[in-house]
Parts: C-alpha cells; sequence; structure tokens
C-alpha cells in the first residue's frame, strides 16, 4: 500500500466544478436513506452511484477501485453471511453442515448493497474533491481552522514519514536486522524501526508549534483565503433539494412502519 | 424494516448523550484548557505514527494492528479530548488516502483515545502494570463500542480475517451480538495491550522537559518506586477483568 496518494483526479467535469459542500452534500444524501430511513432501496442506490460517475469522468479510476477495493470485501462478506448468519427457514442451498437460506441470503444481499452505497459514494467524492479543497471550503463556512491543518497537514507529513520509514527499515536491515524470519524476531525487531521514526517526528512538534505560533495559528481574527471556492447559486439549490430529500424519506419511514 | 428503525432510535439516543457531553466539557472549559498550540502540532504527528506503524507491522507480519499507538499517546500527554480527536482523524485520514470503508469505524478510534485519557487522568499510564490494565479498559471499550457498528453496518461479518471466529461461534448456535462481541473480545486485549505498552515506551523515552509542554505531561511521569500493594490491586483488577470478559459478557447477551 502507497501512502503517497490520495484519490483526487484532476480532470475537469460538472462533478469537479461542484462546491465541495455540495458533493459532501450528495454523500449524505445516498448514505443516510441507505442505512436509515429507506434500507430496502439500497441496491437502487446504485444508479445513481453510476450515473454519477460517468458526470465526473472518473470511470476508469472509479471502476479500478472498485475491483480492488471494493469487489473483494462485499464478495468475501456476501458469501460468508449467506452461509453463517443465523435464522430463516426457506433453505436454498445444503452444503454439508451449512445450510444457505433464503433469508440469510437477503439480508447479506441488503447489507453489502449498502456497503456498496457508501464506500463508492465516498470514493466519487474523494475522485472529484481534492481534500484541501473541501477542507479550506469547510473553513470558510465556519469549521475551526486547527481542522483543517490537521488534515492537511496530515496528508503532507505522511509520504514524509513513509519515505522515512522505508530509510529506516533498508538502514537496519544493512545493519542485519531480521524482518522476516521468526516470529520472535520479527517482534524484536519492531522496536529498533519504531524508536528512530517515532522519536525523530516528535522531535520536531516543538519546533513546528513555534513556527505556527508565529504565523498567527490562535490568533481569533477573521483570517482571509488566498483560494476562493465558488459557490453559485445553483449549488445552494441543489443542496436545498437534497435536505428536503433526505427529510422526506425519514417521513416516508415513519409513515410506513 | 423493524431493526432498522430502532437503529435509527440508537443512534439518535448516542448522538444526544456525546452532544451533552460535548457541551458540559466545553461551557466548563475543559475542552479549551487541553487543545493548545502544542497540541494541535502534535494531533498530525500523532496521525502519521498511526498511520506508518500500521504499515511497517504490515512488512513484519505480525498478528496485531497496532495502528492506534499516537491515538493513544496524545489521549496520555493532552488529554482525553485531544485524544478522541486524534483517533476519529485518523480514521478519515485513512479513509481519504487508503479506503473508504475506514470511516465508519471513526467512533472506535476516538473512544480508545478518550479511554487512554481518562484512564491517564486516574494515574494508570505510570508504570508497565498499569498501562497493561489501561491497555485491557481499552479493548473492553473498543469492543463495546465497536460492536454496534459491526452489526449495523457489516452485518456482524466484515472483511477481516476475525470473522472467521464470529462464524464459527455462529456455527455453535450463538446470538449474532454474542459472537461477534466474543470475537472482538478474543481479538482486541492483545493488540491493545501491545499498544498501551509501546506508547508507554515512547512516553518512556521522552525527556520531562519535552512532555511538560503538553497540556496533560504529568499524567506521564513514570512511577520509578513500586509499591507491593498497588501491583497486587492492578493484578486483582486484571484478573477481575478477565473474569468479566469470560464469564459475564456471553451470559449478557445469551438471550
Amino acid at each position: 500500500m502507497n501512502l503517497n496518494r490520495s484519490f483526487f483526479v484532476p480532470v475537469n467535469s460538472p462533478l469537479h466544478n461542484l462546491n465541495p459542500l455540495t458533493k459532501l452534500a450528495l454523500v449524505f444524501s445516498m448514505i443516510l436513506p441507505a442505512f436509515l430511513s429507506l434500507p430496502q432501496l439500497a441496491p437502487f442506490l446504485a444508479i445513481p452511484i453510476l450515473i454519477a460517475v460517468f458526470i465526473g469522468r472518473v470511470q476508469k479510476q472509479y471502476f479500478n477501485l472498485l475491483l480492488k477495493l471494493v469487489l473483494p470485501t462485499i464478495l468475501f462478506m456476501f458469501v460468508m453471511q449467506s452461509l453463517f448468519l443465523p435464522g430463516g427457514e426457506t433453505v436454498i442451498l445444503n452444503l454439508g453442515i451449512f445450510d444457505v437460506t433464503r433469508e440469510s441470503m437477503q439480508s447479506a444481499f441488503y447489507t453489502v448493497s449498502r456497503i456498496f452505497v457508501m464506500i463508492s459514494s465516498f470514493a466519487i467524492l474523494l475522485l472529484t474533491t481534492h481534500p484541501s479543497e473541501l477542507m479550506s471550503d469547510l473553513t470558510r463556512r465556519g469549521l475551526p481552522g486547527q481542522f483543517a491543518y490537521v488534515i492537511i497537514s496530515t496528508l503532507q507529513i505522511l509520504p514524509q514519514m513513509q519515505a522515512k520509514a522505508q530509510t529506516i527499515i533498508a538502514a537496519q536491515r544493512s545493519r542485519g536486522l531480521d524482518t522476516e524470519s521468526s516470529f520472535r524476531k520479527r517482534i524484536g525487531s519492531l522496536v529498533p524501526l519504531v524508536g528512530p521514526l517515532v522519536f525523530g517526528s516528535l522531535v520536531e512538534v516543538e519546533e513546528r508549534a513555534i513556527a505556527i505560533e508565529a504565523r498567527g495559528f490562535t490568533s481569533k481574527r477573521v483570517k482571509t483565503s488566498l483560494h476562493e471556492i465558488p459557490d453559485p447559486a445553483f449549488d445552494k439549490i441543489l443542496r436545498g433539494i437534497l435536505v428536503i430529500l433526505v427529510i422526506a424519506s425519514f417521513t416516508l419511514n415513519l409513515w410506513l412502519s | 424494516m423493524e431493526v432498522i428503525s430502532q437503529n435509527a432510535v440508537y443512534f439518535a439516543v448516542v448522538a444526544v448523550i456525546m452532544i451533552l457531553l460535548f457541551a458540559w466539557a466545553y461551557f466548563t472549559k475543559r475542552i479549551q484548557k487541553d487543545f493548545i498550540t502544542m497540541t494541535w502540532v502534535l494531533i498530525p504527528v500523532a496521525i502519521a505514527i498511526n498511520l506508518t506503524i500500521g504499515q511497517i507491522v504490515l512488512v513484519l507480519k505480525l498478528p496485531v494492528y497496532l495502528d492506534s499507538i499516537g491515538t493513544v499517546l496524545v489521549g496520555v500527554i493532552c488529554g482525553p479530548w485531544a485524544g478522541a480527536l486524534t483517533g476519529a482523524l485518523s480514521n478519515i485520514i485513512a479513509g481519504i488516502i487508503l479506503d473508504p470503508g475506514w470511516f465508519p469505524w471513526f467512533p472506535v478510534a476516538a473512544a480508545i483515545g478518550a479511554t487512554a485519557g481518562v484512564m491517564a487522568n486516574i494515574g494508570y499510564f505510570k508504570n508497565w502494570w498499569k498501562v497493561v490494565v489501561t491497555g485491557f479498559v481499552i479493548a473492553i471499550v473498543a469492543t463495546v463500542v465497536g460492536t454496534p457498528i459491526s452489526i449495523a453496518i457489516f452485518g456482524g461479518i466484515s472483511a477481516s480475517g476475525s470473522s472467521i471466529i464470529t462464524a464459527f461461534l455462529l456455527e455453535t448456535g450463538r446470538s449474532l451480538v454474542g459472537a461477534v462481541l466474543t470475537t472482538n473480545f478474543i481479538a482486541e486485549p492483545l493488540d491493545k495491550i501491545a499498544t498501551s505498552l509501546l506508547a508507554f515506551a515512547i512516553i518512556d523515552g521522552l525527556s520531562a522537559r519535552y512532555l511538560s509542554r503538553f497540556p496533560r505531561g504529568e499524567n506521564a511521569a513514570v512511577e520509578k518506586g513500586q509499591k507491593q500493594t498497588q501491583m497486587i490491586i492492578a493484578l486483582v483488577v486484571v484478573v477481575l477483568l478477565i473474569l468479566f470478559g469470560i464469564f459475564i459478557l456471553p451470559s449478557l447477551t445469551a438471550g
């Protein structure tokens, strides 16, 4: 696994040009109905997701992600859950001691499609929105700036720290540190790998605190942003519609039950 | 249908309790006291430590995750609220760069950080056996918070290796809640005790001057003289917690 990348794909599409908050609202208008208000509808939410993938022109990366991350997970879950979930009378398939019932298969199918909706909608958000763009838009709307600092600076520190970890692993291996043989030796090699990495990065904390303090990090004044993110009327209307749809789905749930 | 609306009710109750707790801590200025600049700068480093050590452990193929060392570290030296924030943001970052499937687990990570902070505040992060107790308590909290998420969102059997245990327990006739709870209780303590001990080793290696710059640096002052009675109390606590895990948890969920 590589910590270096975020999922963002820099192309120009209607979805890329939406305001980040609108895209976040789109994500939650998929997840809330799928999990809380209208769970029976979850399989059908795949249709808007596929449409969004093509509007966002990220189909190649999305299907790549689907094959590598989502499909193995949900296939495993579907098979395991239909085999082992208790309950249900209608036996469809009998494999020795395991019974696959229609009820367990149905519930596995719904769970898996909800997971699919959740992971896919977040994936589309991340494929079409750069994390720092999302954070600066949220900061402009009143999220404390410290949150944006934490997210963005973590995304910057991670590749550096990973490079440092690779260097330390290589250096300790060249001194004969055992990272491949018996279990006890691998546990023993954890300390010489973790120690230099952690202490090295903790030492920098103090300097960085002084540096950002000198740049007015804790100042209470409103800060201006170098990069303005547009929020046209279309976005505001779309967000309004999404809120109404989500509320409608909850009222429908109460009305049905 | 019935089950899901029930979930919505639980979700709302938990959310209201969390908001009340937050409001209480916010208006009594407990939160603001812990979030100084040093805390805000430590949090990204701690998240990076979480994820990088998680990767190193994957390279070494050890049977633990160790992906919350930084969270425990922040919880101990900056207080429970900072620990909870570190855990939550750590999962959000992992969701951004590794796999969006990490997002729903953020309450577990937040609970780990908060528990580490609370345990450190009452003095249970000062020598190794107290740290073992802390690790055990963290494991129980992680189990209790993680089980509802596992069931409500992932249907009880997710794509991790420990699902095999859940499947086995279900075959032996346990209820879904009982099976998931028992699985987590088998898998968590080893990982969380190792995590706490590593965080303790890191804190032990930091200088007192450095630690004193953090809001709860005194939590980490390592006790040198070890009193006999304290050790006995701590051992009794561990034994009681293990008994609790083995006998009481399954019978609570037997129905």
